[in-house]
């Protein structure tokens, strides 16, 4: 049996432990910015026009508002992103954890131009996301409201729905339960509906995405959508329209965080800066994104106008994220439970 | 002291206990959090009290052992093709096998969205025939999770079977029929037990892969299928739960051992082996 010296071990396993200072970091040099940003239609505009608006080195990493959470939960004092992109639930959990920092404005230049809504203390709000119910004209009506959704029946098999893990589902769950009588602090009236209905839902699905993949296979006709998700289905050349319920649209402001941490926050804060300017917003307002602006000086686009207006705007529902917040894990729970043992 | 020969290995070993032994300890020593500060195996029970849990975990068993034996029961005539074509054939096999690996996974899976769907060509071919009165979807059953994990698994069982059987000495095959045993009997008792080793190594693949395909699961089975993948992603991305996600990876990684140590014992023994 042949021995191996000291020398060459030591060489070997040196080689083998250096393998890692190979591989290039992941976050660069100061100067530069790891932003998070929705996948799709969020990330591309992200990338292409207010990372190149910024003046600084913006990477565009995409990911789910609660994937920027879990990630950063993941990796304490070393966060992977310089800055988020997320909603007000998600910022609760991020203020809570003790992730992210409150801005100064004075360092951004376009802050003044902010509507007084937008000025967040903890990160300008970039839009306001407005969210409804979207159909396929050729195969149903206009609905007139939730109620519509259950009660019609030209809407049974239709309807895709999902889960308490996103957003725009729990934003809706959250109005159907109040019309039929509930409240956050009891939701029995919403699950006691889901539970009769659910042999005449159409699918529910695991994500928006997901969603969205079954109404562009013809799948189902209608699901809680943003008026982002049409435009992008409207411009893949997918009949769709958008309803604004008779309860009022649930809307949720889409905000930039400076993660806790970031290696550059001025970098940060250019970026930021870039996202509210009128140049970024007027282009964001534009299909496919349709964002609603948070700049008093951009108006609102012929695309936008199609699907929303000030007026439908300022009778906009905000739902109490930190209620939410509190009783997501339980109705999450709950609606699985429902929809695996229904 | 090291052996000399096994100097090759070592950055393997060195890999392997740096990223995948390290963090798997990681992953069960988070497991063991309960609380702020507290440690204890509460996430496990917490687990295996719940009915539910217990029979998400029971579903992802028995997708695994499904999608094997259907796995097992297309690979079959192939694998018998195969053995009994020419060069040209074997060759032609052998790429179709490989091409659909060529594509990712998710790939795979979009493309299942369409074939499986009310307008794919399944629930219009049987429209066609008549054979149903209107388009159905097999989306977000369990019958279509199968059928498109059935396909994006076959290359994991057929292809160590090919590789045996490129190897497998046809002599043994004569030698069984010129002592008297049929067609069948001289396969099975020649050439089966030099294929036994890579059709158990090939289920091991399959099973594994199986229960863990995150993608296939939600895309194809959608929200009312839940596996424990999906369960281990809602507990992480949505309530935030690292330890119970840990102890519900752990259970997964445990119980899809315990088939595969089940399957790799099998494969030794002697009997299939062909020595009993």
């Amino acid at each position: 049996m042949a021995n191996l010296s000291r020398r060459a071990f030591t060489l070997t396993a040196l080689s083998a432990l250096a393998t890692p200072a190979l591989i290039r970091p992941a976050r660069a040099a100061s100067g530069t910015v790891v932003a998070a940003a929705f996948p799709g239609s969020w990330e591309d505009a992200y990338r292409n026009i207010v990372a190149p608006a910024s003046g600084v080195s913006v990477t565009v990493a995409p990911a789910l508002a609660q994937d920027q959470i879990a990630k950063l939960m993941a990796s304490p004092g070393r966060p992977p992103y310089d800055a988020l992109l997320v909603s007000p639930g998600q910022t609760a959990t991020l203020i809570e954890a003790g992730l992210i920092e409150k801005i100064d404005p004075s360092k951004l230049k376009n802050w003044d131009k902010l509507s007084p809504i937008a000025q967040n203390e903890w990160g300008p709000f970039v839009t306001i996301e407005v969210n409804g119910i979207a159909y396929n004209p050729e195969v149903v009506d206009k609905p007139a409201g939730y109620k519509t959704l259950f009660e019609d029946p030209q809407y049974d098999g239709q309807v895709a729905y999902i889960g308490f893990g996103s957003n725009t589902a729990t934003m809706a769950w959250t109005e159907i339960n109040k019309i039929y009588g509930g409240t956050y602090e009891d939701m029995g009236p919403v699950f006691d509906l889901i539970k009769s209905h659910l042999s005449r839902i159409g699918a529910i699905a695991t994500s928006g995405s997901n969603q969205m993949t079954m109404y562009q296979q013809g799948e189902v006709a209608v699901f809680m959508a943003s008026t982002g998700n049409v435009a992008k289905l409207r411009e893949l050349g997918m009949p769709c329209d958008f309803a604004h319920p008779e309860s009022g649209s649930p809307s949720v402001p889409v905000a930039i965080h400076l993660v806790k941490g970031a290696q550059d926050p001025d970098a940060v804060y250019a970026y930021m800066d870039a996202a509210i300017s009128a140049a970024a917003q007027a282009q964001l307002a534009e299909a496919p994104t349709a964002m609603l602006p948070t700049n008093t000086d951009v108006p609102y686009s012929a695309v936008l106008s199609e699907y929303v207006t000030p007026e439908q705007v300022a009778a906009a529902v905000y739902p109490d994220w930190i209620a939410i917040n509190k009783h997501r894990a339980d109705w999450t729970n709950t609606f699985d439970r429902i929809v695996v043992g229904g | 002291m090291i052996r000399k020969d096994t100097l090759l290995a070592w950055p393997m070993i060195l890999f392997m206990v740096l990223f995948f032994l390290s963090p798997l300890l990681v992953l069960f020593g988070v497991s063991l959090r309960e609380g702020e500060n507290g440690w204890g195996l509460g996430n496990f029970a917490a687990f295996l009290s719940d009915p539910f849990a217990r029979g998400v975990l029971t579903r992802t068993l028995m997708l695994g052992l499904q999608v094997t034996f259907w796995v097992s029961v297309l690979s079959l005539p192939l694998v018998m093709l195969y053995w009994h074509g020419g060069r040209r054939l074997r060759g032609f096999i052998l790429i179709c096998t490989l091409l659909p690996m060529l594509t990712s996974n998710v790939v795979r899976t979009f493309a299942w969205v369409v074939i499986l769907g009310r307008n794919g060509p399944i629930s219009q071919s049987l429209l066609a025939l008549g054979l149903t009165e209107r388009p159905f979807s097999l989306l977000f059953t369990e019958t279509g999770l199968i059928m498109a994990l059935v396909q994006i698994e076959l290359p994991l069982l057929l292809l160590p079977v090919f590789s045996v059987l490129n190897r497998a000495d046809r002599k043994t095959l004569e030698a069984a029929e010129v002592l008297g045993a049929g067609r069948w009997r001289a396969w099975f008792s020649a050439i089966f037990p030099q294929i036994v080793p890579a059709v158990l190594a090939g289920w091991v693949l399959v099973f594994a892969s199986a229960t863990t395909s995150y993608v296939t699961h939600t895309v194809i089975g959608g929200a009312r299928l839940i596996f424990l993948p999906q369960f281990v992603y809602r507990e992480v991305g949505v309530l935030f739960q690292w330890p119970m996600a840990a102890a519900i990876s752990i259970m997964l990684l445990a119980s899809t051992g315990i088939i595969m140590l089940g399957l790799t014992m099998l494969a030794r023994h002697e009997r299939l082996q062909g020595h009993g």
